[in-house]
């Protein structure tokens, strides 16, 4: 065994970790650390389902080594709102219908909230938020109702401070 | 119709499992585990056809880590099938596809159990294959299964050969028909294999306990068929099988049939430790469910004001190696060629067809796409040419209330000429005349269809809990549609309580009444009519709980309101429901529901397992779109649906089936195809598998048209599969009129119309 230590922040609790070099962030988070909120499929970055936030931005959690994440703050659908208090995005998705079998919503979602953080509260237009998560495939929706929450949570976030829109 | 008004069903109200899903705690099959488990992973053949002359496992037993490798000799040699028994659990002497499973092996980690699956030495002796429909049929053609006469099949089937399935249905006399023809048109198209893609891989986590029963924790859409077929293939009585399906991402009919999850109980059988297997993107694009391909030749002949007077239809399905539902799917395209018009005079053939590919499905309307790109396409090719506009050509031939369907069977609820209007109103079909479009050429298209709402039966148990909440639990799987948001809509209305107020709970075959399952546009209509009966039984043992206490007739006794009621007596529901466990047990109702069978004439039909339809729906795809002259890249501007519904449960999640149905559709039109070369799929991959991103994808406009079904809960109809049947034909006649460019084979890739555009000196 390779094993090495590792501490990574997730949702802003620290975890010490013992991994092998090649682990994948997406392995720890759902076989070491049984967070399966992050979602896996193809393993190969072409669906966007295993996104989560490293340091604000979204990643492939699929192809991105744990060690990577080293000293880096990482955000999970699990760290962003939980059912008493959602985060707008999470539930405007709910509001507009735009969630199915949900299994693609937690890496939509936070690719969304990537996106509209690094906009420091411009709405968007429609075009660019198909644009921006068109790397998450969804294969119920026809990701109609997704643009309209996007855009939804966006006008409400936009009258935020920037720091509650960060948080 | 009762004209009350509604207070949940109807309404646009959120889904009861919404929060879960959008904070990462809704638990998927794929998501579960159990202490102690080992990693399971499949070795696939790697030739299309051949005989397996060496298999040693012993390397790959020694690594350390490795439990168990199992292949052909571990196990006893059951076969099993849908319509056929043809397929083992794992190919004994002969593989059959590139990628059929061959051995599985269960390790303590996956990195082990992928070294382990390397590490098995194998050797092959090719023989001959076949890969085309049209050269399997040849006399002398290699035979995918030799010994298919030993097989057991359904009854209905007609085999031979190379042919897991043939059907036919006719009418009038096809013959005297063309002969009074005006004209007669010949055309031939074809279609392509398409995946599903659902996002959640299939997944299966097996666990035996102490009295030799298996639980299977996976992601089937159908968990009683699933509990039968793992029975048979683990050769235990059914009893002993548990099917549990925590939640499920994405199904679309390729989560129908046994997927990983026979392998997984293998696998825990003989290592007796729990097993889980999770398919690779590469596992899914080889072996899988997809839709079959086609090749239909259409022969129609139509009197001089464009009246149609006779058909012939001929459909090759191509089912793969394995028939798996090939041989029902070559059926029900049958009604496709018949499509939603009056046709005097008919004979329609399918013939479904082994070939050395993987295996295939029931994807999403089972031969609709197909059929209707065919039909559709040929509709627009004969009014151009006989200029006619293709609605007015339409509008003079679809069936009209109580006409009679190809099986004879009576057409009811008929609203194809509404819906007809109302999407060619909506795209602007008066000023379609196509034309530039700044490098690009513009015009619209439509395309019209009829399905059927399955039948199937549907049980429920209703609980009322002594808080006053409402408990559902149903053997139908919530795949994502909405239809358990549904179902409890239509539960909350008639018990008079609200949509917060229930909850559904998760399927497990050991617990759940039985359900036929998510398939078929069935599941709000069919759990919702088992709603419906249950909250009357509820009604019924409320008033006779009542009645006597408050000495009223319990007939008199109402809910509403989230109480129960009877001129100036009210108790809450959940005082009703408490009183209820201290004297009687509880609150409890089994409600059941079957669609009845409709009547049709035997003599029109030949070995079809689905010649009758019921409840049916009917819809018309129109579109406008642009081509650009150069690439032949097709960009879509408008896209309209008007969709027959027969009653709106929830509008919200009606939308979002259409809107995503239209998004396969589109996939299917323009884009995704698994490439075969030979036996050997080109793009395993998400990469080169092309399903539509949101970039791809117009803004659908829905049209809901409620023209009220007999059978369906406040006239409902199936919703779920028709909106993926349209896109290809609408398009297609759409792409044909922008530029004069016919495609007769899907999908319609840009360079496709590109190189006939060069041809035609365009």
């Amino acid at each position: 065994m390779t094993r090495q230590a590792l501490d990574l922040t997730i949702n802003g609790e620290s975890h010490q970790l013992m991994v092998e070099p090649h682990w994948s962030l997406l392995h720890v988070l759902r076989r070491e650390l049984g967070m399966t909120g992050t979602k896996e499929n193809c393993l190969e970055a072409e669906c966007g389902v295993c996104t989560v936030l490293l340091d604000g931005k979204a990643v492939n959690s699929c192809i991105l080594l744990a060690e990577q994440a080293r000293g880096r703050s990482i955000v999970t659908i699990e760290g962003l709102g939980d059912p008493e208090h959602l985060h707008p995005l999470q539930a405007a998705f709910i509001e507009h219908g735009a969630v199915q079998c949900g299994y693609c919503i937690p890496g939509m979602i936070l690719t969304a909230k990537s996106f509209l953080d690094e906009r420091h509260g411009r709405v968007p237009s429609e075009a660019e938020v198909r644009e921006a998560l068109s790397g998450t495939l969804c294969r119920c929706t026809g990701y109609q109702k997704i643009v309209d929450a996007v855009i939804a949570a966006a006008r409400q976030m936009n009258s935020w401070p920037e720091a509650a829109r960060k948080a | 119709m009762s004209t009350y008004e509604r207070r949940v069903a109807g309404k646009r109200l959120k889904r009861i499992d919404g929060i879960g899903k959008v904070t990462g705690k809704h638990v998927y099959a794929s998501d579960f585990a159990l202490p102690g488990m080992l990693f399971g992973k499949i070795l696939r053949s790697t030739e299309a056809h051949a005989r397996i002359v060496r298999l040693d496992v012993s390397k790959a037993l020694a690594l350390p880590g490795v439990r168990t490798i199992l292949s052909a000799q571990d196990i006893p040699q059951i076969l099993f099938g849908t319509a056929v028994k043809d397929r083992p659990v794992f190919a004994a002497d002969v593989v059959r596809f590139r990628g059929e499973a061959i051995a599985a092996v269960a390790a303590t980690s996956l990195e082990i159990a992928e070294a382990a699956v390397r590490a098995i030495e194998i050797a092959y002796e090719p023989l001959p294959a076949v890969f085309d429909m049209e050269e399997a049929l040849k006399p002398g053609a290699p035979l995918v299964h030799g010994a298919w006469g030993d097989y057991q099949a359904l009854p209905v089937l007609d085999r031979e050969g190379n042919i897991s399935g043939r059907s036919s249905m006719a009418g009038g006399d096809i013959e005297a028909g063309f002969a009074e023809c005006y004209r007669v048109y010949e055309h031939r198209f074809t279609t392509q294999h398409v995946h599903p893609g659902y996002t959640e891989p299939r997944t299966a986590i097996a666990s035996w306990d102490g009295n030799g029963d298996v639980s299977v924790w996976c992601n089937t859409q159908l968990p009683f068929d699933m509990k039968n077929m793992l029975a048979e293939v683990l050769d235990l009585p059914a009893s002993k099988v548990r099917v549990v399906v925590p939640g499920i991402g994405g199904g679309f009919g390729g989560k129908l049939r046994v997927g990983v999850e026979h392998f997984a109980a293998w696998l825990a059988r003989r290592s007796k430790r729990p097993v889980k297997i999770v398919t690779t993107s590469e596992e899914e694009l080889t072996d899988a469910y997809p839709r079959q391909p086609t090749v239909i030749t259409l022969r129609t002949g139509v009197s001089k004001d464009g009246i149609l007077i006779a058909r012939e239809g001929r459909v090759l399905l191509d089912c793969g190696a394995y028939a798996n539902s090939g041989p029902a799917t070559a059926a029900l395209a049958l009604q496709m060629l018949a499509g939603p018009y009056r046709t005097p005079h008919f004979s329609y053939e399918s013939v479904a067809v082994y070939t050395n590919k993987g295996s295939t499905g029931s994807f999403r309307a089972p031969a609709g796409p197909m059929g209707n790109f065919a039909v559709e396409s040929q509709i627009d090719l004969i009014a151009d040419d006989l200029g006619i506009d293709p609605l007015e050509f339409r509008l003079r031939n679809v069936y009209r209330e109580g006409d009679k369907g190809p099986a004879g069977d009576t057409v009811s609820s008929v609203s194809i000429e509404e819906s007809l209007r109302r999407a060619a109103d909506a795209i602007g079909w008066k000023d379609r005349k196509p034309g530039p479009d700044g490098g690009k050429s513009r015009g619209k298209g439509l395309a019209c269809s009829w399905w059927l709402t399955t039948g199937g039966s549907s049980g429920v148990y209703v609980k009322i809990n002594p808080d006053g909440t409402v408990t559902v639990v149903s053997g139908a799987v919530e795949i994502g549609t909405g239809a358990m948001t549904g179902a409890a809509q239509i539960l909350a209305e008639e018990l008079g309580v609200d949509l917060g107020d229930i909850n559904a709970t998760d399927v497990d075959t050991h617990l759940s009444p039985y359900d036929y399952g998510a398939q078929g546009s069935r599941t709000a209509f069919s759990v919702g009519n088992a709603c419906i009966a249950a909250a009357q039984d509820l009604r019924r043992q409320i008033g006779e709980l009542v009645g006597p206490l408050w000495n009223v007739a319990p007939e008199s006794v109402r809910l509403e309101g989230k109480g129960v009621v009877s001129g100036n007596n009210r108790l809450s529901l959940a005082e009703v429901a408490a009183l209820s466990q201290r004297t009687g047990g509880g609150l409890i109702s089994h409600g059941t529901f079957i669609q009845p069978m409709p009547t049709f004439d035997p003599t029109r039909v030949r070995n079809h397992p689905l010649p009758a339809w019921t409840s049916h729906s009917f819809h018309t795809h129109a579109v406008d779109l642009s081509v650009d002259d150069v690439t032949g890249e097709v960009s879509i501007n408008r896209y309209v649906v008007a969709q027959d519904v027969g009653f709106a449960i929830n509008p919200t999640y009606i939308e979002g089936q259409i809107e995503g149905g239209v998004a396969q559709g589109i996939g299917q039109a323009l884009s995704e195809e698994i490439v075969y070369e030979g036996g050997r799929v080109l793009n395993a991959n998400l990469t080169d598998y092309k399903m539509p991103t949101m970039m791809d994808m117009p803004r659908v406009e829905c049209i809901l048209i409620e023209k009220p079904s007999v059978n369906g809960p406040y006239g409902a109809k199936g919703v779920g599969e028709p909106p993926c049947i349209q896109p290809p034909a609408a398009i297609a006649n759409a792409i044909a009129a922008a530029t004069g460019v016919r495609i007769q084979t899907l999908p319609i890739t840009a360079e496709k119309i590109a190189l006939a555009r060069l041809k035609d000196g365009d």
